[in-house]
């Protein structure tokens, strides 16, 4: 799978509890999932099952400690696909 | 603890009664009832608390020990995890978190600094400490325990710790309405425990969700039955 397609993939999960429609609506790599789109950090666990549900892979609670932006949860996501 | 709490103990729970003019039902039974689920076995064991005011890690702490016991078994004063930005606004703040047995976590923060702090509580409850976290992961602005909004953290120290026992803590004073920054002056509290060891056959973080609405789910229970037998 691309990278573009997974980063399309992941933009529209995180599209329901991203609070900042502007920075969602210039979300790239670098946009902090917590910070910029203003996720609730109580709730990034759900973002988190949503991949795990729509990618069919299966993320550890360690792997989250390294996601922090949009890119993060990509290539992490790559790494498991 | 720290070498200033035969200091600050006392000075804390003289407040929270002379200041505040807060006191407790059957305060005797709930301090007898935890001491026995203290001692009753080396498992590690979690305090886990509905989250209504600033201070409740202090109203909880007050309820299950009196400050001699606090002083004289210091382990069971319970480790927490306070929002920094929250006791950094004002010195008062910084000073009481500073003297307390406090890991100061970010909410929002980033994920590699979150995972530090609950490796930190897991490590504590691994020593035979106690800890004492929110499950809601801050205070509940709908002034009412929402079992869906389990903080994950909660379920992942569950989830590290085989034979984790949680002890869940319902506090709640009778003139609280909502959330705040401290009950009513002179409020009269109730508290109700209840010690669970939530079990989980997922996987990952879906398994630390499912540990952490177990809390969140048991402490709503614990609610419904307050606010069914006030009416």
């Amino acid at each position: 799978m691309e990278q573009s397609e997974v980063l399309e993939r992941v933009v529209k999960i995180l599209t329901p509890w991203a609070k900042n429609e502007e920075a969602l609506a210039k979300v790239g790599m670098e946009t902090s999932i917590l910070d910029d789109l203003k996720v609730n950090s109580a709730r990034l666990v759900d973002v988190i099952i949503a991949f795990e549900d729509d990618f069919d892979i299966e993320i550890a609670d360690e792997d989250v400690d390294s996601v922090n932006s949009v890119g993060d949860a990509v290539n992490l996501i790559l790494a498991k696909l | 603890m720290t070498l200033a709490a035969p200091l600050w103990v006392p000075l804390a729970a003289g407040c929270l009664r002379l200041v505040g003019g807060y006191s407790v039902r059957n305060l005797g039974r709930a301090r007898a009832e935890f001491d026995g689920i203290w001692r009753e076995t080396d498992d590690p064991l979690m305090l886990c608390g509905n989250h209504l005011t600033l201070i409740d890690s202090f109203l909880i702490m007050w309820v299950l020990r009196s400050p001699w016991r606090l002083l004289t078994d210091p382990k069971s004063f319970a480790w927490n995890t306070p929002e920094r930005t929250n006791f950094a606004r004002s010195p008062l703040y910084s000073a009481l978190t500073y003297f307390a047995k406090c890991i100061p976590i970010t909410r929002g923060g980033r994920r590699e600094d979150t995972g530090l702090v609950l490796d930190r509580v897991v490590h504590l409850l691994e020593r035979g400490e106690l800890a004492l976290l929110f499950p809601e992961g801050g205070r509940s602005r709908s002034g009412r325990v929402d079992p869906a909004a389990a903080a994950w953290g909660v379920g992942r120290v569950i989830g590290a710790l085989p034979n984790c026992r949680v002890l869940c803590i319902f506090l709640r004073g009778d003139a609280q309405q909502s959330w705040g920054r401290f009950p009513a002056r002179g409020d009269t509290l109730t508290v109700e425990m209840s010690c669970i060891e939530p079990k989980s056959d997922y996987r990952g973080a879906r398994r630390s969700r499912d540990l952490a609405r177990q809390v969140t789910a048991q402490l709503a229970k614990m609610e419904e039955e307050y606010f069914d037998g006030r009416q």
